[in-house]
């Protein structure tokens, strides 16, 4: 409980400093007030990235070895990314509207593939709460997050493969398109959000460990097979 | 509406859902850990 709090109290300090570096920064001369967008939506999309490829770790290592960690691990870390894929897409949508006309494009590969991620992380997180036996639960939901996270390169390089509306990267090996300002902002903010994760997923690790203790029965037997109720066998 | 006020609401609806999300997360560790010692 204390080092989640550390973490929390890091992660708080880090997100106002980004925050300071986004507002602060200069406005641009094509995107305007627009442009300190760039101090939400590419950080909200990376730890989305950093998040499933997490999800499929603990995945493929609960396959491995069927530890419970791996599992809660697994599940933690989607839940944190979904959140963090809605930022993505909220924010792309509002930065979309101002400068390309449109928050929307059905045809552009980038968006499109964002938004099914999204909703194939959605859908492990219904499948998760489908199944009621921890161990058929935790064999399922490790199959779809250790295939699913097939589609975190796929977005990435969306805009390299296909024609799209949305930009290409802009740190690239050659160097980067952005006005220093805004790529001190944006890499503050991807440092800030990385240490926000850390922090998110250990309380949500917690969370799961001490609601696995209050229900030791779930994470032995399942759902599916009670305990014994002595006490209603006495009462008859 | 000014380009400041969008941007000011689409910041603070964005880290309006971080801390909702660790306020859920504080509500349910408390929950779990009453179950737990109860």
């Amino acid at each position: 409980m204390t080092r989640v709090r550390v973490l929390m109290s890091l992660a708080a300090l880090a997100v106002a400093v980004g925050l300071w570096f986004a507002l602060t920064a200069p406005p641009d001369a094509l995107q305007g007030e627009y442009a300190r967008l760039l101090g939400i939506h590419p950080p909200a999309m990376w730890l989305a990235f950093l998040a499933f490829g997490v999800t499929a770790l603990g995945s493929i290592m609960w396959l491995v070895g069927k530890r419970d960690r791996w599992d809660r691990l697994a599940s933690a870390s989607a839940e944190i990314g979904v959140i963090f894929t809605a930022i993505g897409l909220f924010t792309g949508m509002v930065w979309g509207q101002a400068v390309w006309g449109t928050p929307w494009d059905w045809q552009d590969p980038r968006l499109m593939s964002t938004a099914v991620m999204f909703f194939v992380y959605l859908a492990y997180m219904a499948l998760r709460n489908a199944i009621d036996d921890p161990t058929v639960r935790a064999r399922r939901s490790a199959i779809l997050g250790a295939i699913a996270v097939v589609q975190v390169p796929l977005v990435y390089f969306s805009v390299n493969l296909f024609r799209t509306l949305h930009q290409t990267q802009s740190i690239r090996p050659d160097g980067s398109t952005m006005p220093d300002e805004m790529l001190t902002a944006m890499l503050v903010n991807l440092v800030a959000f990385t240490i926000l994760y850390i922090a998110l997923l250990a309380a949500r690790l917690d969370v799961a460990r001490v609601e696995a203790e209050a229900h030791p029965h779930t994470a032995l037997a399942g759902d599916a097979v009670h305990p014994p109720r002595l006490n209603e066998v006495e009462d008859v | 509406m000014s380009d400041t006020l969008v941007v000011a609401g689409t910041y603070l609806i964005s880290y309006g859902l971080i801390v909702g999300y660790a306020v859920y997360l504080h509500i349910r560790m408390k929950r779990a850990t009453d179950q737990s010692e109860s």
